[in-house]
C-alpha cells in the first residue's frame, strides 16, 4: 500500500520556492511525487550508519583558478545580447522592494 | 567505393581526405542531402547551421590541398561533418537544450568541448533534439517534437541525447557529440544501434555544457564504431581551467591503445544482478552471444556479485532532481532565456521534487541518505574491480518502445536506465556497443570499467567488433 508522503499544500509550498506555476496540476504532482518518493523508500534497506557522503567522486579537493589560467570575460554588450531589458549596460529586473 | 560518403566512419572519412579521394565538401554535401531526404521522418535536428558548414567545408579543403596530410597533425577532425546536442553552448548558435525557455538564445560563448572540436578542424551539421535539459530516456519530453528511431519510425530513439545516436544511425553524420548523466549517451546508442562512449567523470570537460546533474554529467562521443569514438576522445579529453572538476590524469593516445588492447587472460565480470531484472528474452540471448565471444578471443568470463542496480534507481532519481532544482533556479528569464511559466512538464516536476528532497526536515531522509549510498556504489565497483578487470552487462532491460511508453510512470527514465545508473553514479566510464538485433530492433550491451579505464573499455569493445558486423548494420531507411 502506497503511503502518502506528501500532500497538496507541501506540493504548492515547493512549487512557490522554485518560483513555478503549477496551477490546475498540483494533485498530479502530489501523485507523482508520492509515487517516487514510496519508490526510493528502498534506500532504508541499506545500512548507511557508517557510511560517510560522496559529493564528488574523483577526490579532487580546493581546486582554485591560478593566476596563469586564462579568464573568459565577456564584455557588458556580448552579457546583455540575450536579456529582455537593459539600460546603461545593466539588466533590468522585477523591482524586489516596493517604494 | 561501395557506398555514400555520409556512410563511411570517421576514420575511413579522414583517410579518404588524406589521400584526396574525396572533399570535405563532399561529405558535408552528402550528409545535407541524407537530412533534406529523411529529417522530416527522424526529427534528429533542432537547427541545422548549412551555410557555415559549408563555408567551414570549404576552407578545410583548402587547407588540405595546401599542405596535405600535415593539415591533420594539429587539426585532427579537419573537414569532418558532426553533429552536436542542443545542449552544448555554442557561439552564435542557438542552444536550447530541447527547452522552450531557451528559445531564441544565442550564446555569447562555446563549450569547451565544442571549442575543441572546431579547433580541431570539425565542420557543425546542426544541433540535435534531446528530452528538454536532458530530462529522460526516449528525447519524447523535448519541448519542440518527438525523434523517431531510425529502425523505427515508430519506436523512440532513446534519450535524452536521442537525436545525436538517431543522427549517426541514419548516416546524416560522420560523428555526434551526445552527453550522459545517467545513460544518456549509451542509452539511445544501444537503441539506435551505434556505439556510444560515456567517459569517465572529470575527464572531459563540461564548460558550457548546460547542466543537469552536475555531479555526474559526462560529454561523450557517439560513432559508428569503436576507433572513431577513441579517436575523438583523444581531441575532447583533458583538464581544462574553466571547469574545475576536470581531473589531470594525464590523456592517452587512446586510438593507439585501442588497437593495442589485449584481451587474452583478462577477466570479465558478468553481475548476477544485472541479469535478475526483467530483461527482454532477446536481450539474453544477445547476451550469451557476447558472452561467447569474448571467451573466444582469450577472456574469462566470471559470475560475479554487484549491488542490485535497483538502488542507484532511487540514488540516481534523489540526487538528479535534488541537483537539477539547483541548477535550473538560474533562470529567471532576465540575463538569457525566456520567463519560468516556459518550463516544460517534466522539469517542473524534477525542480520540485529536488527542492523537496533538499528541504530542511527532509534532507537527511533524502539528499543525504542517498548520498551514502552513493558511497556504497562506489565502494562496491572498487571492490568488483579488485577481482576482475571490465564488466560486461545488457545496456537496456528491452529493445526501443513505441512512443508514449515514458507515461508508465514517474520515473521511466530512471527504471529504463536502470543498468546504467549504477556505472553513472559512481562516475566510472563505459562503452556501449551493438550486439544484433531483436524484433527487428538493435540491441545494446555495455563495458564499465574503472576510473579513467577508458583505453580498455575501448579496447574490449574494439575487439569484439573486429570479429562481430553487428555495427555495420544499418536500419532501412524509407
Amino acid at each position: 500500500m502506497e503511503k502518502k508522503l506528501i500532500d497538496i499544500e507541501q506540493v504548492k509550498k515547493v512549487a512557490k520556492l522554485t518560483g513555478l506555476d503549477i496551477s490546475g496540476q498540483e494533485e498530479r504532482f502530489v501523485e507523482l511525487f508520492n509515487e517516487t518518493l514510496n519508490y526510493v523508500e528502498i534506500l532504508g534497506e541499506l545500512n548507511t550508519e557508517e557510511v560517510g557522503a560522496t559529493y564528488h567522486v574523483t577526490g579532487l579537493n580546493n581546486v582554485f583558478q591560478k593566476k596563469e589560467d586564462p579568464a573568459n570575460t565577456l564584455s557588458a554588450e556580448e552579457t546583455l545580447k540575450n536579456a529582455k531589458d537593459s539600460i546603461n549596460n545593466l539588466f533590468i529586473t522585477k523591482a524586489v522592494f516596493e517604494r | 567505393m561501395a557506398y555514400k560518403l555520409n556512410e563511411m566512419t570517421l576514420l575511413e572519412s579522414i583517410n579518404g581526405l588524406k589521400k584526396g579521394s574525396i572533399t570535405s565538401v563532399g561529405l558535408t554535401k552528402a550528409c545535407f542531402d541524407q537530412i533534406d531526404k529523411y529529417d522530416s521522418k527522424i526529427k534528429a535536428f533542432l537547427t541545422l547551421t548549412k551555410d557555415s558548414a559549408l563555408v567551414q567545408a570549404s576552407d578545410a579543403d583548402e587547407e588540405i590541398k595546401k599542405h596535405g596530410e600535415k593539415s591533420f597533425e594539429n587539426k585532427p577532425l579537419l573537414g569532418i561533418p558532426y553533429a552536436c546536442k542542443d545542449n552544448f553552448n555554442t557561439y552564435g548558435i542557438q542552444t536550447t537544450a530541447g527547452s522552450k525557455i531557451l528559445e531564441g538564445y544565442i550564446p555569447p560563448y562555446e563549450s569547451t568541448v565544442t571549442s575543441r572540436i572546431k579547433s580541431a578542424g570539425a565542420v557543425l551539421l546542426g544541433k540535435t533534439n534531446m528530452d528538454a535539459f536532458a530530462h529522460g530516456s526516449s528525447t519524447e519530453t523535448s519541448d519542440y517534437m518527438k525523434t523517431t528511431n531510425p529502425w523505427n519510425y515508430n519506436k523512440v530513439p532513446g534519450g535524452s541525447s536521442g537525436g545525436s545516436a538517431a543522427a549517426v544511425a541514419s548516416d546524416m553524420c560522420i560523428f555526434s557529440i551526445g552527453s550522459e548523466t545517467a545513460g544518456s549517451v549509451r542509452g539511445p546508442a544501444a537503441w539506435c544501434g551505434v556505439t556510444g562512449l560515456k567517459p569517465t567523470y572529470g575527464r572531459v570537460s563540461r564548460y558550457g555544457l548546460i547542466a543537469m546533474a552536475s555531479s555526474t554529467d559526462s560529454p561523450g562521443p557517439i560513432t559508428k564504431n569503436t576507433e572513431d569514438a577513441a579517436y575523438i576522445l583523444s581531441v575532447i579529453a583533458g583538464s581544462d581551467p574553466f571547469d574545475a572538476t576536470t581531473s589531470h590524469t594525464p590523456i592517452e593516445n587512446y586510438l593507439k591503445k585501442t588497437y593495442s588492447y589485449n584481451l587474452k587472460g583478462k577477466k570479465i565480470g558478468r553481475p548476477k544482478s544485472y541479469f535478475n531484472i526483467e530483461l527482454e528474452p532477446e536481450i539474453r540471448v544477445a547476451m550469451e552471444n557476447v558472452f561467447k565471444v569474448y571467451e573466444e578471443l582469450g577472456a574469462q568470463v566470471i559470475d560475479m556479485d554487484l549491488l542490485d542496480p535497483k538502488y542507484s534507481i532511487a540514488v540516481y532519481t534523489i540526487l538528479q532532481r535534488s541537483e537539477v532544482s539547483s541548477n535550473l533556479a538560474r533562470f529567471d528569464g532576465i540575463r538569457y532565456g525566456n520567463e519560468r511559466t516556459a518550463f516544460g512538464f517534466e522539469a517542473k516536476k524534477r525542480m520540485m521534487l529536488g527542492a523537496y528532497t533538499l528541504s530542511a526536515g527532509y534532507y537527511d531522509q533524502y539528499y543525504a541518505k542517498a548520498q551514502r549510498v552513493r558511497t556504497l556504489i562506489v565502494e562496491d565497483f572498487k571492490k568488483a574491480f579488485e577481482s576482475v578487470d571490465l564488466i560486461i552487462g545488457p545496456t537496456m532491460p528491452c529493445v526501443a518502445l513505441d512512443f508514449g511508453a515514458n507515461e508508465s510512470s514517474s520515473m521511466f527514465g530512471e527504471l529504463m536506465d536502470v543498468l546504467l545508473g549504477p556505472s553513472s553514479i559512481a562516475g566510472l566510464t563505459s562503452i556501449s556497443v551493438p550486439a544484433g538485433t531483436g524484433n527487428e530492433l538493435p540491441v545494446g550491451f555495455q563495458i564499465l570499467g574503472p576510473m579513467f579505464a577508458e583505453s580498455a573499455v575501448l579496447g574490449a569493445a574494439h575487439k569484439f567488433q573486429g570479429v562481430t558486423n553487428f555495427h555495420k548494420e544499418k536500419p532501412n531507411l524509407i
